[in-house]
């Protein structure tokens, strides 16, 4: 899983240097485009992710002592946070939809509208990762001494987070 | 976990006052450093306690950190050059 997680942070790593340099060439024009972004939609999603990748760490604590039920219960927390941050961005994304901006429009929207559908297909995928995990936790199938399946699932949630950690000051902060 | 709650209450923090900065209308290097830094602080965290890749044996901890190091020294780079 790490080959994997590492795979993906050089992807991203990539796609954020892209977009600092395509910026020193379009300074005003992705200034001005920042500015139409809603910022606070940014950081309830940045709570939201931060929160999850917390209640992911009480899931695998709880599933060190042995607690199955109650790791599950975090984990089920965890993705609540998730799908709350997908519901945000898909509002997001079809308000600018909405306002006839793609990812044609200009520079800055490329790179906002294609991270940003990169970054939410994670996401999707952490889900569906989380949502395995949760069930087998629930059925008892993991253990204080054998619970490799939740760490792994949670190596790559806490990914997703940090992605995000760097990618919103980038796109919604910094001008 | 008394650990873990506040390292969650920090990361929180640290948003709330990248956000802050942006809505106080700060801009250039005023706002780029402390961001940057506060994006730093917040990786860290997410790295050594989240992932607790901290004291794990192997160069995995040290490939993360330097993926966030390098990512955040370039981005401040472009800007800066964006700025001369």
């Amino acid at each position: 899983m790490w080959f994997f997680i590492l795979a993906e942070l050089l992807v991203f790593g990539i796609f954020f240097l892209a977009y600092a340099f395509a910026r020193t060439h379009n300074v005003e024009l992705f200034n001005a485009s920042q500015l139409e972004l809603d910022r606070a939609s940014g950081v309830i999603n940045t709570v939201l992710l931060i929160s999850s990748s917390y209640f992911v760490v009480l899931a695998v604590s709880r599933i060190r002592r042995g607690h199955s039920r109650s790791c599950a219960s975090w984990l089920i927390t965890a993705m609540t946070c998730g799908a709350a941050f997908l519901v945000l961005k898909l509002s997001e994304f079809s308000g600018k939809i909405e306002a006839g901006i793609n990812m044609s429009t200009n520079t800055f929207y490329m790179f906002y509208l294609g991270l940003g559908f990169f970054h939410f297909m994670h996401v999707v995928l952490g889900m569906i990762i989380l949502g395995a995990v949760t069930l087998k936790a629930w059925r008892g199938g993991y253990s204080a001494a054998d619970h490799a399946g939740v760490e792994t699932g949670a190596a790559y949630w806490h990914m997703v987070d940090l992605v995000w950690i760097v990618l919103f000051p980038l796109i919604y902060i910094l001008n | 976990m008394r650990v873990a709650t506040f390292q969650w209450l920090m990361l929180l923090t640290l948003t709330a006052l990248s956000f802050g900065l942006a809505e106080a209308g700060m801009s250039g290097s005023a706002v780029l450093i402390p961001v940057l830094l506060a994006t730093l602080v917040k990786g860290n965290i997410v790295i050594d306690r989240f992932m607790a890749l901290r004291g794990v044996k192997g160069p995995w901890r040290w490939i993360v950190l330097g993926w966030l190091l390098l990512v955040l020294g370039l981005i401040a780079y472009a800007f800066q050059l964006a700025q001369s």
